[in-house]
Formats: C-alpha cells, structure tokens, sequence
C-alpha cells in the first residue's frame, strides 16, 4: 500500500471502505446472469476486487442489474433497492436497461432503466463480457473517488418524480413512498 | 489481574478473530485456485458497513445484537489466553458453560424482532444446532472436571503443561475425539452451516441486518471462532505458556476447520442432528463413564 | 404410424390426417372433435401434453389451437416406436367467439398453458379452475398478442411520454 493510499484510507475511510468491498445483489433478469456465474467463480474471480455476491439486499451496496426489465422485474427491482441502505450503487449491465435494447418494440419491457430508479454506470454491449464487468468497477471506484457516484442522493431529492414515473407504469404501487 | 489485561484479552481475541476471517477467505479462494481477495478484506468490509445507514427493526433488535457482543467479550474475558488470563481464575468451566449461550440468544432475540421469516428459521436451526452439540459438549467438560478434579481453566492448563496434553492421556482420548467431531458444529462452518445457508435461507438470522447491525454481526462471528477453538486449545491441546505460542495452536486448529468448510457440502438439519446425537455423543459419554471410573 | 392412422380414420369421421415425415402426425379436427380425439390418444399410450399453442390468423379469422402430444420411454433397454412419435392436432376457433373448453380432465398439466393463451390471446377456456393471469404485471385493452393489437402505439402511449428526471 503506498503512500497517498494511506492518507487517503484516514481521510475518508467510508469513501474508501465503499470502494473495496463491494457486495452485489445479481439481479438475475434475462441472459445477464450466464455471465456472472463465471466472474464470481475461478475463471475471473471478482472476489480479488472486493466483489462479492451477498446474500440479501440489505447486506448489499451494488446493485448489478443483468439484462432486460419487463414490468414484473421492474417491480422487484425497486423494492430491491429500496431496501438496499444508503450508499448504493447501481450498474445496469448490457444494452437492454440502457435504452430498451432487441426489446424496443416490446409491449411489457421498459426501456429506460434510469428513469424508475437512479444508475450510476452502464456496461454496453449484448452481451459484455465478464471483464467489463471488472472495468465497470473500476470506473466505479473513480467515481466513488470524485463524488460523482450520487444516486442515492439522486433517488432521495427527485423522489416525487422517480414515484411518479414508477406509478405510471406500474399503476398503483402497493407500499408507501420511501421518503415524505 | 490487571485492568489492561481485561482490556487487552477481547482487543487481541478481536484482531485475531478478524484476521482469521480474512485468513478463510484467502485460503478458501486458493483451494477454489483462484487469487482471492487481500487478507485486510473483513477490515474493509467492517468499515464500509460501520458507514452504511442503517435500518433498525425496534428496539429489541438493536438491544439484542449489543447483547450479543457483550455475551462473547464476558466469555472472552473468562477463556486464558496464554499467560492472559483476566478473570479465568474465578468461575472456570462452569461459568464459560452458561455465558456462552448469550451470544446466539442475543443474535436469536434481535432477529426475531426483524419478522423475517428466513431469520425465524435461521434461529430455529441455530438452536437446534447449539441443542445438538451442547449435549456432547456437557459430557466432555464433565469428564475432564473428574479427571482433573477442578473447574478452573488455568489450573487445567497449568496440569498440562507439566504432564502431557488432554488429548493424549489414557481416560480423556475419547472425549478429546468427540471434541474434535463436535469442533465444526461450535464454530458452524460448513457441514453445519444450517443456520446460515446463504444459498437456502439468505443467511439466516442475518437475513434483515444492514450496515452497522450486519458489523456488529461479523464482530460476533469473529469472536465465536476465537472462543470456540481457544477453549479447544485450552483443554485439549495443553494451552501455552506465552501467547505467541497459544495463538499458533489456535491457527493450525483453525486452518484445519477452512479445510473441512471447504471440502464438505451443507448437512440437511435432521442430519446434522443425528450425527451430533450419534457418535461424538457416545463417544463423549464412554469416555465419561471410564474416567469416572478410573 | 400408418397403423395409428387407420385406427383413428376409423374411429372418427370428418377427420383430415396427413404424415408431412417420419414420427410426425398432423390432425385437424373440428373443435367438437378435440376432446375425444385427446382422449383417444392418451388410452392409447400418449400420455405426455407438450404444449398447447396458439395461432392467430386474422384473415381468415380465425384462432388456430394446436396441441403436441407424445409418448414417455417406458424401458431404458429397448424403444417403442412409439416414442419416437410427435402427434400434432390442430383445431380452429371464431375470432368472434373466443371461447373453448378445457383439456384439464385429460391432461392435467395444461392448466399453465390454458392460463397464458387466455392472457395472451384471450381464449376463455371453459372449466378452468383458475383463469387468471399468469405472467403480465398490468392490465392490457386487448391481450397484447392478437395481430389487431398495435404495439407500436401502445409503446408509444406506455413508454413514450415518460418524463427523463430533472436535476440531481
């Protein structure tokens, strides 16, 4: 460990903390999830990044979303992160969250994640391959670097407008809102 | 008895029990022949929860888990390590045996509150499983309290050192290999990881834990590894005179617990029940039976 | 399969069977006719339901219902002919009325597939213990898989006017 790294882990040993141990609910929609067996797993091994799959959202702070999301998932999705506790971070994975993808067309696939829940980083490509899953972490730790991973922040202050949109296509939501 | 030394027992059994967790996972992901995360991972990972906001379930939920960690740093407190020995001249075996119930009580107390039903099962397996090896665990210490007729861990430890260990005199072989059985189950690692079960029932108690809660249950977890093999140490392995020395037994018995976690799948509940209530039982209950009467 | 063609042009009437290959029978029959023809089957040793499927044919409007039956390998040391054998039938319905009976009392394992034709297609399977959706999270006008149902528009309707979020 050198130097600059050290200070950096005494000045802000939370910012640094996010960055190192990252644990990731695998959203497993769509063909997504073939990929993340063999990254987690000998082959690629996330672990060495810190990355490790947890157990339950409230244990998490990444939120790996692998493939397309149809309104059943969309709905899961956002319990799922709502549950998670603040800081997360969000990472849609392949082209279908990012703009609809083979699905745009499609009568029951949304087509812009960011629009129902806040994303900090896209990984493009149908599909990418488990080493852009690890250059997406690392543009993630520059992010958490420099402050520009704020999501959340984003989620808590247009709350009424993410609720909105959510409502909208989902008709009525059956739990109260997250924030008053 | 000093005062620093009740502050420095629970800090060492603390370092060591993270370390060992760091040391698991590194070792886990050479057997799996992969590189593995650094072995400073658990530190991280307990700094980035201590960060996180964290949602409470009531207040029960957070009395319970603070319960908990008062539970292992008493039973910590009363376990020697080395020539560090705080308050284990008072009490001994008989004290260790009922303290160290609190620790899983506490955990079953505040996850009970989250609701979830994934922790009321994790609980419920828990129990069980304490129920499971208590039992033999019971047989063992009485045996060697009629062996060694006293309840003091030091005097024990103090008997080893100048005769041979535990494990290798005559009436106490059979107890010591119904330890050795049992060992897996006190620390739950992974023929009895049912309580757990991260891939059936989301860890279990820990199901509803986030942030600061899920620290403060790593922390528990590190103690639970470093009281369940340094009592191990302690009355089988003959101790240690210095705690270099002691700290080092309790690293070969806990590289031997990684390996059977990382060769053996998960047993099913009534399995596990069976063999704890099987041949470690027996075995703790004839070595019972010939030291008394020898 | 020629035996089997026999059998079956003797025991119903106004029947149209064809053999396009190998192991593949294809049987249109009149909607009257599928219960029976189902039944048939089974007693005579096809007793695995494949699938049920739907076709909508808007020019002639018109519902195709196909059903796929086969036969399980009873022995593992020798082969029955037929279980090699796919057996396809084939019946048409009005668009107008969209409404058929259940083959829940044959096969019961077509619950699934009667369920998910009637939310996709809105075929009323009469008889059904449960018709109630199966996989669509939201009400649609029309089942969204019928040819007449405009997915462009209602794309556009749905996901089109969905407001980007402002600020951060």
């Amino acid at each position: 460990m050198d130097r600059n790294k050290l200070i950096k882990w005494i000045k802000t040993p939370a910012k640094m903390g996010n960055k190192y141990s990252l644990h990731a609910v695998y959203f497993c929609t769509g063909c997504g999830i073939i990929e993340i067996p063999p990254t987690i797993t000998t082959r690629w091994d996330a672990e060495r990044f810190g990355v490790t799959p947890a157990a339950t959202p409230r244990q998490a702070n990444l939120f790996l979303i692998t493939g397309y999301v149809s309104l059943k998932t969309l709905k899961s999705i956002i319990r799922t992160y709502e549950q998670m506790p603040e800081p997360k971070y969000t990472v849609g994975f392949g082209s279908c969250p990012i703009n609809g993808g083979m699905y745009w067309d499609s009568y029951n696939t949304i087509k812009h994640l960011d629009k129902y829940i806040p994303v900090d980083g896209w990984i493009a490509g149908c599909m990418p391959r488990p080493e852009a899953i690890f250059i997406a972490v690392t543009h993630l730790w520059k992010m958490i670097d420099n402050d520009m991973a704020d999501g959340y922040k984003k989620y808590r202050n247009n709350y009424d407008q993410y609720r909105a949109n959510q409502e909208k296509v989902l008709g009525s939501l059956d739990w109260p809102p997250l924030f008053k | 008895m000093h005062i620093s030394e009740i502050i420095l027992s629970p800090l060492l059994a603390l370092i060591v029990g993270v370390f060992f967790l760091g040391l698991s996972r590194k070792i886990m992901a050479r057997i799996h022949w992969r590189y593995g995360p650094p072995i400073t991972q658990p530190v991280i990972d307990i700094i980035r929860m201590f960060s996180q906001k964290s949602v409470s379930h009531g207040n029960l939920f957070n009395f319970g888990i603070i319960f908990s960690i008062a539970g292992s740093i008493a039973v910590v407190l009363f376990i020697p390590f080395g020539r560090i020995h705080p308050l284990s001249n008072s009490g001994g075996l008989l004290v260790i045996l009922y303290i160290m119930l609190l620790a899983p009580l506490g955990i079953a107390l505040s996850s009970g509150e989250a609701a979830n039903p994934n922790s009321s099962i994790g609980i419920s397996r828990k129990l069980l499983l304490t129920l499971g090896y208590e039992f033999s665990l019971l047989l063992i210490l009485l045996a060697l309290m009629t062996h060694y007729r006293t309840i003091s861990i030091t005097e024990i430890v103090a008997l080893q050192q100048k005769g041979s260990w535990s494990l290798f005199r005559l009436p106490l072989v059979l107890p010591g290999i119904a330890y050795i059985l049992i060992l897996p189950a006190i620390l739950g690692v992974r023929p009895f990881e049912i309580s757990k079960a991260p891939q059936e029932i989301s860890s279990g108690p820990m199901v509803e834990y986030g942030g600061t809660y899920l620290a403060l249950a790593k922390i528990e977890h590190a103690f639970a590894i470093v009281i369940g093999i340094s009592l191990f140490v302690n009355l089988f392995l003959g101790g240690a005179n210095n705690l270099a020395f002691f700290f080092l037994k309790v690293l070969l018995v806990f590289i031997l617990g990684i390996f059977i976690n990382a060769v053996f799948p998960r047993l099913r509940t009534e399995q596990a029940i069976k063999y704890l209530f099987g041949i470690p039982a027996f075995l703790a209950f004839l070595g019972l039976v010939i030291t008394v009467l020898i | 399969m020629n035996d089997l063609k026999q059998k079956i042009e003797m025991a119903f009437d106004s029947i149209d069977i064809n053999i396009p290959e190998d192991n593949r029978m294809i049987i249109n029959i009149s909607k009257d006719g599928v219960i029976s023809i189902l039944s048939y089957l089974k007693n005579a040793g096809y007793e695995h339901l494949a699938l049920i499927s739907c076709v909508d044919l808007i020019n002639e409007n018109e519902f195709e219902l196909v059903y796929i039956v086969s036969a399980y390998m009873k022995r593992d040391d020798e082969f029955h002919d037929r279980e090699k054998q796919n057996i396809i039938i084939k019946t048409r319905i009005s668009r107008k009325k969209t409404r058929f009976m259940t083959v829940i009392n044959i096969f019961e394992n077509a619950e699934p597939y009667e369920r998910e034709i009637y939310e996709l297609f809105g075929i009323n399977f009469q008889g059904h213990p449960r018709l109630k959706p199966l996989f669509l999270e939201i009400e649609y006008e029309m089942p969204p898989f019928r040819k007449n149902f405009d997915t462009r528009k209602f794309v556009d309707d749905m996901f089109g006017n969905i407001p980007e979020i402002e600020g951060h």
